[in-house]
């Protein structure tokens, strides 16, 4: 069983043997050639991947007690294959860089550029969140002050409320002093009829008296 | 301006003033002219005050006026010595802070007597300032306040009696009578949650009340919190309510440096101000003195 195992690491070893030295030599080609690099590398790719799957069976079939040294032979196979990969895309992306470049004619200084840019992103970033930080407190503020406003607001309310209660009390009671004073002149008016009257009364029988004396004679 | 002219002027009216009273005793009380003297003396009395006033000496002012509203007294006419009183206080505010509690005590008496309490109250809360700016008797400060704040309830103005109430739990809370400061915060919280206008303010009296609630034990607080969110779900958003918590968890963990973090971190938001400073320095020393002690 273990030598089927050790079998498969030997393939393994050849194709990333393979598969590094192609990827190492795709972006210096162009054009055919490295379209057909590219697909070869891919079937390589493949072919690994098809030796794990048969290096992870085996390594189940064997028993337990032998299998940790196995297993981390295996994981360490498996991180290998992931970086191929990885190579394998930045390469054909790395092609484009190349030509990219000639064509623009940046050389290294670009890196220090980006690095000015980066820098100059960062301090908008924390211009940017120091303003919104400002404009955070404010509203907060404007919050404080509107709530007082309303609490102000409130109490005049009430207020209001009295005044005009006590307003409309007080005009009851004028309407009611009024009438009691339209009595009170009413009265005076009766009273100095009545004098009159009786002065009037009195004054006639004077009169009569005196008149009648005076026929008596 | 002539100041001096004034209260040249002044004192002579005081002087005739001071002989009507002592005329009318004689002559004036068999003809029935004895009220008129008095008015008279009493008009006299309020000129001169008046005058006093012009040439800013306070308390031949305020002297002025007490005679004044003794005679209206004598004369049974309670409403215009409460307000001479009232001119009395005002003016002796300036000069000799307890003659003005004085006037003021004895121009409540009236009034309630009379069945005018709120302005009854309004002059308790006059005389409670007093006593918090130039006294400093913080004790009868809070009592006037509490005064207040019942008749102002009796009379149905709850957001004025909430405003002394207020003053009271601050009061209060600074004296560590921290029980009543709870009642009343939460309280007025749960008013101020129902009613449109004080609903933004409700989170504040919960927050207050809730620090409160942290300076007597840590486990209340976290259960009072707890209950304002069932009560006032708005509360929850509120930074002061997770403030509230991060202080807890600080607490809890004895952990200075956390509790100090979050603190600044809401300060420099929105600052804090005087009274929840203390608050929280009080609490903070609490945790300082446990961790001492456990050392």
């Amino acid at each position: 069983m273990s030598s089927d195992f050790e079998a498969y690491e030997q393939d393994f070893g050849t194709l990333t043997a393979e598969i590094t030295n192609k990827i190492g030599r795709i972006p210096k080609l162009g054009g055919e050639e490295k379209t057909q690099l590219v697909l070869n590398v891919d079937k390589q790719l493949e072919e690994v991947r098809e030796l794990m799957e048969q290096m992870d069976l085996e390594v189940r079939e064997i028993p337990i007690q032998s299998r940790g040294m196995y297993q981390s032979r295996l994981k360490s196979y498996k991180g290998e294959m992931e970086k191929l990969e990885k190579d394998f895309k930045r390469s054909r992306i790395a092609y484009s860089d190349e030509v990219r470049n000639e064509l623009l004619g940046e050389d290294a200084g670009s890196s220090e550029s980006q690095r000015a840019h980066l820098l100059d992103n960062t301090e908008k970033l924390e211009r940017s969140s120091r303003r919104l930080e400002a404009g955070y407190q404010i509203a907060v503020e404007t919050e404080q002050v509107g709530q007082e406003i309303l609490a102000n607001l409130h109490s005049d309310r009430e207020k209001i409320q009295r005044s005009r209660e006590r307003l409309r009390e007080t005009d009851a009671n004028l309407g009611k002093s009024s009438r009691i004073l339209t009595g009170m002149l009413r009265r005076i008016i009766q009273n100095r009829v009545l004098v009159f009257v009786l002065g009037a009364t009195i004054l006639l029988t004077i009169i009569l008296a005196i008149y009648f004396n005076v026929r008596g004679h | 301006m002539d100041n001096s002219g004034k209260e040249k002027e002044a004192l002579t009216l005081m002087a005739e003033a001071d002989k009507k009273m002592k005329s009318s005793r004689g002559f004036g009380t068999l003809f029935g002219g004895s009220s008129r003297k008095y008015e008279e003396a009493c008009d006299m009395y309020v000129r001169a005050a008046n005058m006093f006033k012009m040439a800013k000496n306070w308390s031949a002012a305020g002297n002025a006026f007490s005679q004044a509203a003794h005679l209206h007294l004598q004369m049974d006419n309670k409403l215009d010595g409460a307000i001479n009183f009232l001119d009395a206080g005002n003016v002796f505010k300036k000069a000799d802070p307890q003659e003005a509690i004085n006037c003021l005590n004895q121009a409540i008496e009236i009034y309630t007597d009379m069945g005018r309490f709120t302005i009854a109250a309004k002059h308790h809360i006059s005389i409670a300032e007093i006593y918090e700016s130039e006294l400093l008797d913080v004790d009868k400060a809070i009592c006037h306040y509490e005064q207040a704040a019942d008749y102002y309830k009796g009379e149905e103005s709850k957001s004025a009696a909430n405003k002394c109430l207020l003053k009271v739990a601050t009061y209060t809370a600074q004296l560590e009578q921290y029980q009543k400061a709870i009642d009343i915060y939460e309280q007025i919280g749960t008013y101020a949650m129902d009613s449109v206008l004080l609903k933004y303010g409700a989170k504040d009296h919960f927050f207050k009340a809730a620090l409160c609630h942290f300076c007597v034990d840590m486990l209340n607080a976290r259960l009072s919190v707890q209950r304002y969110e069932d009560m006032f779900p708005a509360f929850s958003d509120a930074r002061e309510c997770k403030l509230v918590k991060k202080l807890l968890d600080a607490y809890e963990e004895q952990d200075v440096d956390a509790f100090t973090d979050a603190v600044k971190d809401f300060d420099s938001i929105s600052r804090l101000d005087q009274w929840n400073t203390t608050m929280l320095l009080r609490i903070k020393k609490q945790i300082q003195d446990d961790e001492s002690d456990l050392r």
